[in-house]
């Protein structure tokens, strides 16, 4: 029916979704739950823009302490931030 | 009503028509119906026309474009005809490119009849030596036969040789290929043992023979294995005696001689936990030490084997949990023992170490694997994998994104606080998902669930639909599983 109903084998993604990972996860958080064929893509672009926004949080904490490394407490109070913006 | 229509009216259409119908032949069904089809268009046209006043010029027109109607299916005749004449062609005056056909063979015959008889000397000569015999009558064959035909001779030489290999021939075109296989040998003296390869897997052809180095300790050892090993009622034994007499060469070959005797005294209390096959087994590590202990000092055996204990190493890193879960396994009786042995042995120097989980650690690659998952294992040894190492591999993939998109240096420490963000991230993510499918009363997360979300986070906005989100971001092969889009067929993937 369609062109491309499945990823067909020979087709090495370059940049994979750790979908087994995410999904044992999600067993693992909510055995009750189920999540869908697509759902977990979802969940990694979710992931992707997430740890995007972390990034270049920590980033900046880093140059505002005019540091050339991200330390710890850059990630931390980052994190922080964004932990609670994610929340929904 | 068709007659009628034939009779009145322009000669022009008839001529076209009955030039139509000429031309199309009895080939497919579709030239017949489009020829038809033209026809009737034709016929329906001209009687809508005739009782309207038309003028001239547009029955003129409408005729040409009959007209080129019949001669576009005309020409589109021609043009399928011209392919398959253009093909049947080819393969009529192609050069016999396939190695298969007796027939050229025919045609290099009757030009070098004179020197055929010594060339099916020299050919029944290349057929046992070929390299140092065909010097002599290259040069007679270089002068005799044309160049133009050595393309067909290099082919047919390497058939031949196939084909000589099999079976033994001593006929008229075989040796002129034998005759023809020489001047291929002046071109390719030292391809000639590959080329059959080529003729049996054309596929192979470009790639260069893999021969692995030949393991001569492995494979005296083996050989040593069938001849001392009588015939044991379990094949485990025989694995196991055959691995211990590997690791005791191992052992044997390795520098160290303390380390070796510890080593064996290490497989030898091994083999006493072990009850019934323990004596056998031990008459025949003796045994087999002592001719070990002559070929251990060998050069070659000792670099083989050091190969193998490195491999061995690797192999024991990986398989030190089965290999002790393993043990416990075949013995079946007496864990503690072996426990005991095992730990006993684990303070001991790493070589040793690594030698006396050799054997256990071998039979669990070879044999065990399948028992593995029989028992669980019972006790968690020293070399057992943290719980933690999937979950964190699984996580390094983001940790990884995350290093990129800082494109700064980190600290060691800042990675592991990333993934603990992480993972605090994921149990929330969860948790909102499970209390938006709760909300809408399903036990299955969808994708909308996902796009509520990412809405609640402010990634998803009036101006930034989700759709937007998941090309910018995924790979295509994501996109497309994701983002619904047409098809033909009047399809559309994926499904809505």
């Amino acid at each position: 029916m369609a062109v491309s109903g499945v990823l067909s084998q020979r087709t090495h993604v370059r940049r994979k979704a750790p979908r087994t990972f995410l999904r044992r996860l999600f067993r693992r958080q909510k055995p009750r739950l189920r999540l869908e064929t697509g759902g977990d893509l979802l969940v990694h672009l979710n992931c992707l823009l997430f740890v995007h926004r972390l990034a270049e949080e920590s980033r900046m904490n880093a140059f505002e302490n005019k540091d050339g490394v991200i330390k710890k407490e850059h990630v931390l109070a980052a994190a922080k931030v964004i932990l609670k913006k994610s929340r929904g | 009503m068709a007659d009628t229509y034939n009779s009145d009216s322009e000669p022009t259409t008839r001529t076209l028509l009955r030039r139509v119908l000429d031309t199309a032949d009895t080939r497919t069904p579709r030239r017949r119906r489009s020829a038809r089809i033209g026809v009737q268009k034709a016929r329906l046209e001209m009687p809508l026309s005739s009782p309207t006043k038309m003028n001239v010029s547009r029955r003129s027109q409408r005729a040409r474009s009959i007209d080129r109607l019949a001669r576009v299916q005309t020409s589109g005749h021609l043009d399928e005809q011209t392919p398959r004449t253009l093909l049947k062609n080819i393969l009529l005056t192609a050069p016999e490119s396939s190695i298969m056909m007796p027939e050229p063979v025919v045609k290099p015959v009757p030009t070098p009849q004179v020197v055929q008889s010594s060339r099916r000397k020299s050919s029944q000569g290349s057929l046992e030596l070929q390299l140092p015999e065909l010097e002599p009558p290259t040069t007679l064959a270089l002068g005799l036969l044309a160049p133009g035909r050595r393309k067909q001779r290099l082919r047919l030489s390497a058939f031949q040789q196939g084909v000589d290999q099999g079976l033994p021939l001593s006929q008229e075109p075989h040796g002129n290929a034998n005759a023809s296989s020489l001047t291929s040998s002046l071109n390719l003296t030292f391809a000639t043992p590959l080329q059959p390869q080529s003729v049996q897997r054309p596929g192979l052809a470009r790639r260069p023979p893999t021969r692995r180095a030949v393991d001569v300790g492995a494979f005296l050892q083996d050989l040593r294995d069938t001849s001392l090993v009588s015939p044991d009622p379990g094949k485990q034994a025989q694995l196991l005696a055959r691995k211990a007499k590997n690791v005791d060469a191992i052992a044997m070959s390795f520098p160290n001689k303390s380390s070796a005797i510890s080593g064996e005294d290490g497989v030898d209390l091994l083999q006493d936990g072990i009850d019934e096959e323990a004596e056998e087994r031990m008459e025949e590590n003796l045994s087999v030490s002592e001719v070990m202990d002559t070929t251990g000092t060998q050069g070659s055996v000792r670099t083989e084997n050091s190969k193998g204990y490195r491999e061995m190493t690797e192999a024991v890193e990986t398989n030190e949990p089965k290999g002790s879960s393993e043990d416990e396994d075949i013995s079946d009786r007496r864990a503690s023992p072996e426990l005991a042995s095992n730990t006993t042995q684990s303070p001991q120097a790493r070589r040793p170490q690594f030698l006396e989980p050799a054997p256990p650690s071998s039979t669990a690659v070879l044999s065990s694997e399948p028992l593995s998952t029989r028992l669980p294992p019972r006790a968690r040894a020293p070399g057992s994998r943290p719980r933690q190492d999937p979950h964190k591999t699984g996580l390094s993939h983001y940790v990884k994104f995350f290093s990129f998109c800082a494109k700064m240096p980190m600290e060691k420490k800042a990675v592991e606080m990333v993934e603990k963000c992480l993972d605090r991230y994921f149990q929330h993510l969860c948790d909102d998902l499970e209390a938006f499918a709760a909300h809408a009363g399903r036990k299955t997360v969808r994708p909308e669930d996902l796009e509520l979300l990412m809405r609640r986070q402010g990634l998803v906005n009036d101006q930034v639909s989700l759709r937007v989100l998941v090309e910018r971001h995924l790979p295509l092969e994501y996109r497309q599983l994701l983002i619904p889009c047409a098809f033909s067929g009047n399809s559309v993937f994926p499904a809505q």
